[in-house]
């Protein structure tokens, strides 16, 4: 009665015939990378063995309990108190079954270790509490996409503490430790596709390493799609700047683009290893001091009035701002040092015009480089949620 | 045959160790081992109660998928980790080798007390001092970081209770080992003539493996949350790689204290266990030194296999391929064990007490524990398993199912001999059902859950996880009422119960020759010591309403090798 209670899943079941994955057993869930065939049957196998064992245990233990139960007060048992060949064969019986077992899962752990040569690689960052996933070509997204029948390869890192990768359908799963990369791979055949309602179908992504408070809800969706699907897909990822209106550049896309800035670069005004873009030493926020010219001091001692203006370097503040993410080095803030890197071929002219934008509106945002909701435009309507992601 | 032999070896004094001497300050100052161990009881069960609570907010939080309005995320985190920590270092570690430990160790030795009973009372103070350090966290903003203190989740950000709970661990873990110290000298030392080692209860010898991995291993932990609170107090990198240090280097130092930990926790259970089958089996153990060995090998084999813990950790693939490999080593006296106390049941004269119920339980829910370690233990399996439901429902039922069961059974053993009264069998049996099914209800679906991929410590689930989880509960509700009842008779029979007699079950090893309860010395002559698994000279007398044994037949029998 309980097991096809159990056995029940919402559209897994009827899916996993067209699909042809592996379906979900009352031990496990559906089964969909080319590594979890063998994994599931090492786990099955086992499992007999352990009904075997289990049942062989419970089974004369009861018969005995029950066979050898007191009678009356009487109470001295005679019966054997060793016997050698018994109790050797005992032992030696269970040791022979562990090497067995451990040559199966050694040689499924050497497989499922070693990616494939031309693996096709993304780049990871965990962090309290979501998952960033980076393709080769710039794309980034939240849930996680992967092209069917091609290994993927995902080199994980993290911005805080202990997190791990977990895709159950694949059966693989990976710690992400600050400070060091850890990979994982795995090949999947079947596009997830979409159900009868028209809804995309995924796998569960989750975190399995204990992160804090919202550990449960860094789990995310993983979207098998074919190859063509796929690079469809990507290459729509990379242009999602050029889907934004100019207009809503400032809190659609500067948010999301801050991300790579804000390591280095605070909001409130606090110290960090570059100038803060808010209000620091009483200087005005980064736009308010870059307009006026004059109240910072660049390049040991000069005035940044002297190179922007009319006929000066920099005929606009905007022409200075962008100068200064794609060559950063050319003019530093007074005491910082030539630390940041260059953004060049990594932003596009709209990327760039979106971080002015959002510096324009500085006071719009949360000091985490999150837009207020009250910012937000009300034309902008149902898409707030997006940006304020 | 009932001859003034056979009567106990203390005269029927109206002083026992209860009535001793008098008042609050008697108790607190006491170097009686037995009030030591009955102190440590109350301190134990009453932090088990604590856990237990906690355990059932955790479990009622999760019969719903997505958040609740009583219980925030971090309560629920706060909750789990306090279950956690409390029921491993304030329950579990101490409750055998400190609470029942303490109590029969030196009787069932035949001495009269420990080697060092003011370092015992030291210890149990020092137990005190760790709990208090336990609750002033919470006043201090609770922990959240999982009993397992993972850096650098636990050195920079958890919740601002963590520094004291850290040094309650490391005052909690001097008392394990002073403890351990007590009992390797008192068995080395305190042996009444005849008492070989191989005379010794088996209880004995898994108490003795487990103060080998105790004053081993305990070290290991002090030094590790040392340098943690180091690392939270004062920025020094040690774990946080921010600050150049390494998170994967704690969890090492965590698993080489907290695996061999793991076996501090079973391996005294095993010794009870092979005290109760062969006393209510009244049968001689079938292979005393199978299982005497057995335990030394399971503490030599803890040591090595810390590594399994981390098979998902990045360490390298070769040290997993090597601790996997170690680990099976752990099986084999393990199944050794089981097989042998299966063989004890074999032709005996079994009396289905409630001690015994509790020791066949322990006896099914070992076997269930033991043989799931062997997907966990294997690699390629154990990625798929690994931090899941699985794994909870793994260590619950070798954690709980087999220590703690085996704790309750003994408790229920010598519980006549603690405080000379009889609880009722009736509700001894009811209660022990209750846990026996409700403990199943609760874990087992925990092995389902985590096959099927639900990640542990989680507060929030998809809905496919729900029916589980439903059950689970309620088997947790199950199992709650099932120790309400066993507090409620056992209470009830330290007021009104009947008076027990010196040996109730008909067990052969020496504390079972003194009165219940002990007289203050334990014995007024040293103790003769016959081998403690024959039962031959062991007859039921109606007048006294317990047994009897026939000490010069017991002796003579030893001797002659008639009972071997």
């Amino acid at each position: 009665m309980i097991p096809t209670i159990l056995l029940q899943t919402s559209t897994d079941a009827a899916l996993s015939k067209t699909q042809g994955v592996t379906p979900r057993t009352f031990w496990l869930p559906e089964g969909a990378s080319t590594i979890a065939p063998e994994l599931d049957w090492v786990f099955n196998f086992i499992n007999y063995i352990n009904y075997f064992f289990f049942f062989l245990v419970v089974g004369i233990m009861c018969y005995f309990a029950w066979r050898y139960r007191q009678r009356g007060r009487e109470v001295y048992a005679r019966g054997p108190n060793h016997h050698t060949v018994l109790e050797v064969g005992w032992t030696v019986l269970p040791t022979l079954i562990v090497v067995v077992i451990f040559f199966m899962g050694f040689k499924g752990f050497v497989s499922a270790k070693t990616a494939p040569e031309n693996a096709y690689q993304i780049d990871v960052t965990a962090l309290k509490w979501a998952w960033k996933f980076k393709y080769p070509n710039g794309a980034q997204s939240d849930d996680l996409y992967v092209p069917a029948g091609r290994p993927v390869k995902l080199v994980m890192r993290s911005e805080d503490v202990l997190h791990s990768l977990y895709i159950r359908d694949f059966r693989v799963k990976q710690d992400v430790v600050p400070g060091r990369y850890s990979s994982l791979w795995f090949q999947a055949d079947n596009p997830t596709g979409k159900n009868e309602k028209g809804e995309d179908n995924f796998h569960h992504l989750f975190c399995t390493e204990f992160c804090g408070t919202f550990h449960s809800n860094m789990n995310r969706k993983v979207f098998v799609l074919s190859q063509d699907e796929f690079d469809g897909w990507l290459g729509e990822q990379a242009r999602w700047l050029d889907k934004i209106d100019d207009s809503e550049l400032w809190w659609k896309a500067g948010p999301k683009l801050f991300v790579a800035c804000k390591t280095c670069h605070t909001l409130d005004g606090s110290v960090g290893t570059g100038p803060s873009w808010g209000n620091y030493d009483g200087t005005g926020n980064i736009w308010e001091r870059t307009k006026s010219g004059s109240t910072h001091k660049i390049d040991g001692g000069k005035n940044l009035g002297d190179i922007i203006g009319p006929g000066k370097e920099h005929e606009t503040p905007d022409g200075y701002l962008r100068e200064s993410i794609l060559n950063p080095g050319k003019h530093l803030v007074d005491p910082y040092g030539n630390v940041m890197p260059t953004f060049k071929g990594q932003l596009s002219d709209r990327g760039i015009q979106a971080l002015i934008d959002m510096m324009k509106n500085l006071d719009k945002f949360n000091k985490d480089g999150t837009v207020k909701p009250e910012a937000i435009p009300q034309t902008a309507g149902g898409a707030a949620g997006v940006a304020a992601k | 045959m009932t001859t003034l032999d056979s009567r106990p070896i203390a005269t029927e004094a109206k002083d026992n160790y209860l009535t001793f001497t008098r008042g609050i300050l008697s108790w607190i100052f006491t170097l009686d081992h037995k009030r030591i161990g009955v102190m440590y009881l109350f301190a134990v069960l009453s932090s088990f109660f604590v856990g237990g609570v906690m355990a059932l907010l955790v479990r009622t939080k999760l019969l719903f998928p997505g958040k609740v309005d009583w219980m925030t995320e971090d309560a629920y985190n706060k909750a789990f980790t306090l279950h956690g920590a409390i029921m491993v270092f304030l329950v579990i570690i101490p409750s055998i080798p400190a609470a029942l430990g303490n109590f029969v160790l030196p009787i069932m030795l035949g001495a009269k007390d420990v080697a060092f009973p003011r370092l015992n009372l030291f210890s149990f103070y020092l137990w005190v001092m760790g709990a208090i350090c336990a609750v002033y966290s919470l006043m201090a903003g609770g922990f959240d970081t999982g009993w397992t203190f993972y850096t650098p989740y636990s050195s920079q950000f958890a919740a601002g209770g963590t520094i004291p709970v850290l040094v309650g661990v490391f005052i909690l873990g001097f008392s394990s080992i002073f403890t351990g110290v007590n009992f390797i000298v008192t068995i080395h030392k305190l042996r009444p003539p005849g008492m070989t080692w191989f005379r010794m209860p088996l209880f004995l010898w898994a108490l003795y493996a487990t103060a080998l991995i105790q004053i081993l291993a305990t070290p290991v932990l002090g030094i590790t949350v040392a340098l943690l609170v180091v690392e939270r107090a004062f920025n020094i990198g040690i774990f946080d790689p921010s600050m150049g240090g390494d998170p994967v280097l704690f969890q090492h130092f965590f698993w080489f204290y907290s695996h061999p930990a793991v076996y501090i926790m079973i391996l005294p259970g095993m010794g009870i266990i092979s005290e109760l089958i062969s006393v209510h089996s009244h049968r001689h153990i079938f292979g005393f030194r199978f299982i005497a060995f057995s335990s030394i090998a399971i503490a030599i084999f803890s040591f090595l296999v810390w590594g399994h813990h981390m098979f998902t950790s990045g360490q390298s693939p070769l040290m997993n391929v090597l601790f996997s490999a170690i680990t099976f080593s752990v099986a084999i006296p393990s199944a050794v064990k089981v097989f042998n106390w299966l063989a004890t049941l074999y032709k005996g004269s079994i009396a289905l007490n409630t001690p015994m119920l509790y020791a066949l339980s322990f006896m099914f829910l070992f076997t269930i524990g033991g043989l799931t370690g062997i997907p966990l233990a294997v690699l390629s399996t154990d990625i798929h398993l690994h931090d899941t439901y699985f794994v909870v429902a793994h260590f619950h039922y070798v954690m709980m199912g087999s220590a703690l069961i085996a704790m309750i059974g003994g408790l229920h053993h010598w519980w006549p001999k603690m405080f000379g009264v009889m609880y009722s069998e009736f509700w001894g049996k009811i209660a022990c059902a209750l846990v026996f099914i409700g403990f199943n209800m609760t874990f087992f679906t925990q092995f389902m859950l985590g096959s099927q991929g639900m990640p542990r410590r989680y507060y929030a689930y998809q809905p496919e996880f729900q029916i589980y989880h439903h059950i689970s509960t309620g088997g947790s509700y199950i199992m709650a009422i099932g120790f309400l009842i066993t507090a409620m008779y056992l209470l009830h029979s330290l007021f009104a119960g009947k008076k027990a007699p010196a040996n109730p079950w008909g067990g052969a090893s020496l504390e079972w020759q003194c009165t219940s309860p002990p007289p203050h010395d334990n014995f007024s002559t040293t103790p003769r010591v016959g081998d403690c698994y024959d039962f031959s000279a062991v007859r039921w007398d109606e007048k006294e309403q317990g047994y009897v044994i026939d000490t010069e037949a017991h002796i003579s029998a030893a001797a002659s090798g008639k009972g071997h």
